[in-house]
C-alpha cells in the first residue's frame, strides 16, 4: 500500500481539478474510509425502523458493521456488531427484534445497550480478567449518535461538530421534508432497492448535483418516453405519474442551470429550490387540504413552494423532499458501491402521495429499470477511464470556475450546471483528508 | 383426467394436452426475448397488462411496495422503444440472454383462461459480465381466438432484495 503524506494528499485537489487516483487508488479509499467516514456524522437510519426495544437494523458506518437498537430505557444505540469474545458478528444485515444479542458461536449474550450479560461456563474465566461489567468486554459503541427529526446518524469520532450545527443548510431539507406530512410526522415504508456499482462511491455523490448529465444520459429513457405518451395519449387524458417523472429529465440546458446550485459548509449542497425536475407534477387530491388543515393555507403553499431537486449530506445520504425519498451510500472498496432507496410516508397525506413515491423510486432507482442503469453506466466508464495510466491525470472542475457567488452567510450559490458543488465537496474532502478534520470545508 | 382434476394432485398433470400447450407457449415467449424480437414480444400481452417483478419475497401488492419492474401498458412500450434507441448506453454492447423455463404446472385452468407456475434461470451477458437470475413465474393466461395472450406475468426472483448490478432485459 502506497502511504501518502498530507502534502501529498492536499495536492491531488487543486482550485479547479482533481487527480483520478481519487477515484481508483485503494490506499486513498482505505485513508478515506479513516478521515472522512470515520469522523463524519453518517447516517444509519430512521427511528420509525427501530420502534420498540429490541428492534434493530444492522448497517455500517463506512467498513464498520453496526447495529442501530432501541434499548429498553427508549434510547437508540449503535454497537459495533462484533462479539467482544472471538469477534463474530452477532446480527446480518437488515432488520430484526431481539431482547438479547446473543453471539451465535458461544452463546455469549449482550443486552440492547451492548453490557455483557451472560457468560457461558462463566468459572473458566476464575482469575483471569474477563468478566461481565467491564467496559472493554462490552459490546463497542459508536462514540456519538445524534437525530434530527428522527433521522439517525453517528460519527466514530469522539470529537466533532454536534449534528445540527454540522447539517448546516440542508437541515432544511429535512426540515421540508417532515414539514409535507399532514401530521409532521415521517415513516419508512415500501421496501429498499440495494444498487450495487461498479464505481467509487464519489461518482454518485457528485452525479446527484450534476445538472449537465440528465439531456444526455437519461435522453434514451426520458425522450423516448415522451414521444411514447405523445403518439397514445389521446386530448383530456389525464398525464400519467410516469411522464411526469420521466420527461423533465431531457429539459434544455436552460432549464437546468436556472434551477441553481446551493453549497454549505462540510461539504453539503443542493439543485433547486425555487423549482426542480419535481414541481411541475399534478396536485394529489386532498393532500393541499391536509396540510392546510394542520399548517394553515399559506404555510401549507410555502411548505410545497419548496423545490430543492437532490440534497446532499456529505458523504453518506442524498434526500429528494418532494419524492420524500432518500439514498444512503455505502462504500464497499475503491471501486464498488452499494446505493440503498428508501421510501418515506408522510404521515396523514394521501396514500396517493406514498404511492407516487414507490412510483417513481420504480422508475428512476431500481437496478432493472430504465434510468438507474445508465447513470450506472456513466459511473462505470468514469472508473474504466480514470484507472487507465496515460498523459492526463486530472479530472476538470473549471466550468463556471471564479464565478461562485458567497453570500453574508458563506453560503456558496451557483448556476445550476456549474462545477461549484464538486469543487466544493472536494475542499471539504481535503479538510477531512489533510486539514483540521471539521471538515468545515473552504 | 381433466386439468381441473389433474390440479388436485400435483405432479400428475403431465399428461395434460393443456399444459404441452402452455409450455410451447411459455418457451416461444423466451425465445422472442433471447432473440431480441421486442416488438413481437410485447405483442404478446394484452392491453394493460401487468409485467411485474417484486423487489421482496412473497411482496403483497405493488402500489404500496417498490418493486424492480412494474409496468402496464405505456411503460412496457416505452422500454421496448429504448432497447433500439441510439443513446441507450447502458444497452451499448448490446446485452444478450438465454431464458430457460422448466418445472411447468398448471394451478388453474378453466377452458378460457389459465395460472401457470413455472422455473426459470435466466443468463445475462453483457461487456465480458455474466449474470445468472433464476426464480419462479407467474403467467396468467387467456385464450384468444389466435392462441394465448398474456394477462399477467409475476417474476419472483429468489435474490430479488440482494445487492444487484443491472437487470437490463426482461426476466
Amino acid at each position: 500500500m502506497k502511504d501518502y503524506t498530507d502534502q501529498q494528499l492536499a495536492d491531488l485537489v487543486q482550485a479547479d481539478r482533481v487527480h483520478r487516483k481519487l477515484y481508483t487508488d485503494p490506499a486513498i479509499f482505505d485513508l478515506e474510509m479513516e478521515r472522512i467516514w470515520g469522523r463524519a456524522w453518517i447516517y444509519l437510519g430512521h427511528e420509525s425502523q427501530v420502534k420498540a426495544p429490541g428492534d434493530y437494523l444492522a448497517t455500517h458506518i463506512g467498513r464498520q458493521p453496526v447495529i442501530l437498537i432501541r434499548h429498553t430505557d427508549g434510547e437508540v444505540r449503535v454497537l459495533f456488531n462484533r462479539c467482544s469474545h472471538k469477534g463474530a458478528q452477532l446480527v446480518g444485515e437488515g432488520c430484526g427484534s431481539a431482547p438479547k444479542l446473543r453471539c451465535s458461536y458461544h452463546g455469549y449474550v449482550f443486552d440492547t445497550a451492548g453490557a455483557l450479560i451472560h457468560i457461558p461456563k462463566e468459572e473458566g474465566y476464575a482469575d483471569t480478567g474477563f468478566a461481565k461489567g467491564k467496559p472493554e468486554f462490552n459490546l463497542r459503541q459508536a462514540p456519538r449518535v445524534d437525530s434530527y427529526h428522527g433521522l439517525i446518524f453517528a460519527s466514530l469520532a469522539a470529537q466533532g461538530p454536534d449534528l445540527k450545527t454540522w447539517l448546516s443548510g440542508a437541515a432544511a431539507s429535512i426540515d421540508n421534508l417532515v414539514e409535507r406530512s399532514p401530521e409532521g410526522r415521517i415513516e419508512i415504508a415500501g421496501g429498499c432497492f440495494r444498487y450495487l456499482h461498479d464505481s467509487n462511491w464519489k461518482m454518485f455523490v457528485e452525479n446527484l448535483n450534476d445538472a449537465m448529465h440528465p439531456m444526455v444520459v437519461h435522453q434514451s429513457s426520458s425522450g423516448t418516453a415522451k414521444r411514447v405518451f405523445d403518439e397514445n395519449l389521446k386530448e383530456g387524458d389525464a398525464v400519467p405519474f410516469e411522464l411526469e417523472m420521466l420527461a423533465p429529465f431531457t429539459n434544455n440546458y436552460d432549464f437546468f442551470d436556472k434551477m441553481g446550485l446551493t453549497a454549505w459548509d462540510y461539504g453539503h449542497s443542493v439543485t433547486g429550490g425555487e423549482y426542480s425536475i419535481h414541481s411541475a407534477y399534478s396536485p394529489i387530491p386532498g393532500y393541499m387540504e391536509a396540510l392546510a388543515t394542520k399548517h394553515g393555507e399559506q404555510r401549507a403553499r410555502e411548505i410545497l413552494a419548496v423545490n430543492r431537486h437532490n440534497t446532499v449530506v456529505y458523504p453518506s445520504f442524498t434526500l429528494k423532499g418532494a419524492i420524500t425519498s432518500i439514498r444512503i451510500v455505502k462504500p464497499v472498496a475503491v471501486n464498488r458501491t452499494v446505493i440503498e432507496s428508501w421510501v418515506f410516508r408522510q404521515v396523514g397525506a394521501p396514500e396517493e402521495l406514498f404511492q407516487r413515491s414507490i412510483t417513481y423510486c420504480n422508475l428512476i432507482n431500481s437496478h432493472a429499470n430504465l434510468v438507474g442503469p445508465d447513470d450506472y453506466e456513466a459511473y462505470h466508464r468514469l472508473q474504466q477511464g480514470l484507472q487507465t495510466d496515460d498523459s492526463n491525470e486530472w479530472v476538470s472542475q473549471h466550468r463556471y470556475a471564479g464565478q461562485d457567488r458567497v453570500d453574508e452567510d458563506g453560503v456558496k450559490h451557483s448556476a445550476g450546471t456549474s462545477d461549484m458543488v464538486f469543487r466544493h465537496q472536494f475542499q471539504t474532502w481535503k479538510d477531512y483528508m489533510v486539514g483540521s478534520g471539521a471538515g468545515a470545508g473552504a | 383426467m381433466s386439468v381441473a382434476a389433474v390440479v388436485e394432485q400435483p405432479g400428475a398433470e403431465v399428461s395434460a394436452p393443456e399444459l404441452r400447450e402452455v409450455e410451447r407457449f411459455l418457451f416461444h415467449e423466451a425465445r422472442l426475448l433471447d432473440e431480441q424480437r421486442w416488438e413481437e414480444w410485447s405483442a404478446l400481452y394484452l392491453d394493460g397488462a401487468e409485467y411485474w417483478v417484486p423487489a421482496t419475497p412473497g411482496q403483497p401488492d405493488p402500489k404500496n411496495h417498490i418493486s424492480l419492474i412494474y409496468e402496464t401498458g405505456l411503460l412496457r412500450a416505452v422500454r421496448v422503444k429504448r432497447y433500439q434507441h441510439p443513446n441507450a448506453f447502458s444497452l451499448q454492447p448490446k446485452p444478450r440472454s438465454a431464458h430457460l423455463v422448466g418445472n411447468v404446472m398448471l394451478d388453474h385452468w378453466d377452458g378460457a383462461a389459465c395460472v401457470v407456475n413455472s422455473r426459470f434461470i435466466m443468463l445475462q451477458y453483457r461487456r465480458e459480465k455474466q449474470d445468472v437470475f433464476a426464480g419462479a413465474y407467474t403467467h396468467r393466461l387467456r385464450v384468444e381466438r389466435d392462441g394465448f395472450r398474456i394477462a399477467s406475468k409475476r417474476v419472483d426472483l429468489i435474490n430479488c432484495d440482494a445487492p444487484l448490478e443491472n437487470i437490463l432485459i426482461y426476466l
